[in-house]
């Protein structure tokens, strides 16, 4: 029973593919140089947005979880797995072009800064949720007790995101009102403003998209294991 | 980008950095892009081989 | 108006039964854990020799000079440091006991409410964590000639603790189920109990370091609100962990 591909997700794959074009145009050519730090201030406009792709695959599979517990639908379950996978790759992006923008900003690639540590954190409680999957073979067993890390991690993070705020941070807050003293910060000119609200949107498309294609993986994968079983009846 | 190189006179030279940062997200989402590629590919030829099976059955 | 109040009367003589009931099933399952622990004395013994091995380390490790041992960051940073690690291998050791001896199913069976399993797991595993803790500080005291009996510190101790063990017990449940249950508890543990002990480091430093309680109260604010948050998702998704 090959599911033959929705309209509607060819439609969104090239809408995407357009929107991260004409986003990559912009980051290197409508943006322009910030006038102290040079060219890798232009790592900022990706490296906040897989920041937040990294936050929305979290916090789906949050949400997953909390569904999957009170429906006990295995669909959820692919949807959470689904969401951690995407979450785990975009914070990864966002972590290491953090370390390469912070090396000749703030002359070290790595401080334990609260955003730092939070990221962090939350890409070690997403692989160990991949971790505990990987070592329990009933899927009924499988799902509910990633369901419940899922929910206990995204409880976590917040938390410690809190603890560590407390101390006083270096790292900028570009949005919202920043703390002047903070080394890096900049004041975003309309262009730049621009190209940072489109990447945004372009990668908030980039996670939908993915999401889409990592579900249909996921059912597919099911399906599989199914028929498997089936036939070694 | 060359002529940003070329034209570097008050902003510090970090164009390296730059180069790096965008070959770690442009590696990173093509690398995840091919995993769901192949995932794909290896699925439709597991289930090519169960339907086979099913039928002979 | 008298049925009514009657009738609310009798509810809330249910409701106490309810409570007493489930005080009773909790307590059963602390006195099990705790008899059995008399009896054998395994997992408080190995706590305590790991914590020792683990002080000993530090201090070959650190190599730490009379002056630095005195340091309260350093203090607090290696007695929670010790806490954490003996109380994962305490926790690992009593869910894979109920495990092991089937003794969770039979817990199981057992017609009472599955969340007063959880707090009596929970409060026994405190228990035994507390108990590793008393004795760790005197003798950390005298090994590394640093004064901590000091009331604040305690407070912290148990807080934090309660934070640990209310978080440890729900995963060292999930951790025990798997196939690689000898290395996933403090994976699954570590980053999820991390609020915690940062609050629980930076709240007994400031007891070792004298500081004033202006400084010290939002920590230990964070700390109640931590054991709260945890002990009542934990107590609210417990249910999902051990049903079949």
């Amino acid at each position: 029973m090959e599911e033959s591909k929705p309209r509607l997700l060819t439609v969104l794959d090239v809408f995407t593919v357009a929107l991260f074009l004409i986003a990559t145009y912009m980051v290197f050519f409508y943006a322009p140089q910030e006038a102290v730090m040079g060219d890798v201030q232009r790592v900022f406009y990706f490296h906040v947005a897989t920041g937040w792709v990294g936050m929305l695959g979290f916090i789906g599979a949050a949400v997953a979880g909390i569904i999957y517990l009170i429906k006990k639908d295995r669909k959820w379950d692919i949807v959470g797995l689904a969401a951690v996978e995407i979450g785990i790759v975009f914070i990864f992006i966002n972590i290491v072009t953090g370390a390469i923008w912070a090396r000749p900003i703030w002359n070290t690639w790595w401080t334990w800064d609260p955003r730092l540590t939070t990221a962090t954190v939350m890409l070690l409680i997403y692989l160990a949720y991949l971790m505990l999957r990987q070592g329990i073979e009933d899927p009924d067993r499988r799902a509910r007790f990633g369901a419940v890390y899922a929910i206990v991690g995204s409880l976590s993070v917040p938390l410690t995101y809190f603890s560590a705020r407390i101390f006083r941070t270096i790292h900028p807050i570009v949005i919202g009102s920043g703390d002047p003293s903070a080394t890096g910060s900049f004041d975003m000119s309309p262009l730049m403003t621009q190209t940072f609200m489109f990447s945004l949107l372009t990668f908030t498309f980039i996670f939908i998209d993915l999401f889409w294609h990592r579900i249909r993986l996921g059912r597919k994968a099911d399906h599989v294991e199914q028929l498997r079983l089936q036939t070694m009846e | 980008m060359l002529l940003s190189v070329l034209l570097q006179e008050g902003p510090a030279n970090t164009t390296s950095y730059m180069i790096a940062g965008y070959t770690i997200i442009f590696g990173v989402m093509l690398i995840y892009l091919i995993s769901l590629l192949i995932r794909q590919r290896n699925l439709n030829k597991d289930l090519e081989v169960l339907e086979e099976i099913q039928v002979e059955d | 108006m008298t049925v009514e109040r009657e009738s609310s009367y009798l509810a809330s003589e249910k409701n106490a039964g309810k409570v007493a009931s489930f005080l009773r099933a909790m307590g059963a399952v602390v006195w099990k854990d705790l008899s059995a622990e008399l009896r054998s004395r395994e997992l408080i013994s190995a706590m305590l020799v790991f914590a020792l091995l683990v002080i000993m380390i530090f201090n070959f490790a650190l190599d730490l000079d009379p002056a630095t041992r005195r340091d309260p960051t350093i203090t607090a940073g290696v007695l929670w440091v010790i806490f954490v690690f003996a109380g994962t291998l305490g926790l690992n050791r009593s869910m894979a006991v109920e495990k092991d001896r089937g003794c969770m199913d039979g817990l199981l069976l057992a017609p009472v409410d599955r969340s007063s399993i959880y707090f009596g797991k929970a409060l026994g595993n405190l228990i035994f964590m507390l108990m590793v803790e008393i004795i760790v500080l005197p003798i950390y005291s005298v090994l590394y000639n640093v004064n901590l009996l000091n009331l604040g510190l305690l407070v912290v101790i148990l807080l934090g603790s309660i934070g640990y063990v209310a978080v440890g017990t729900l995963l060292a449940a999930m951790a025990v189920q798997a196939r690689t249950r000898d290395i996933l508890l403090p994976i699954l543990l570590f980053p999820v109990v991390l609020p915690v002990i940062l609050a629980a480091v930076k709240a007994s430093t400031g007891f070792l370091d004298g500081s004033e309680m202006e400084l010290i109260r939002p920590w230990l604010n964070l700390l109640i609100v931590y054991d709260i948050i945890f002990s009542a998702v934990a107590f609210m998704v417990f249910d999902y962990v051990v049903e079949e």
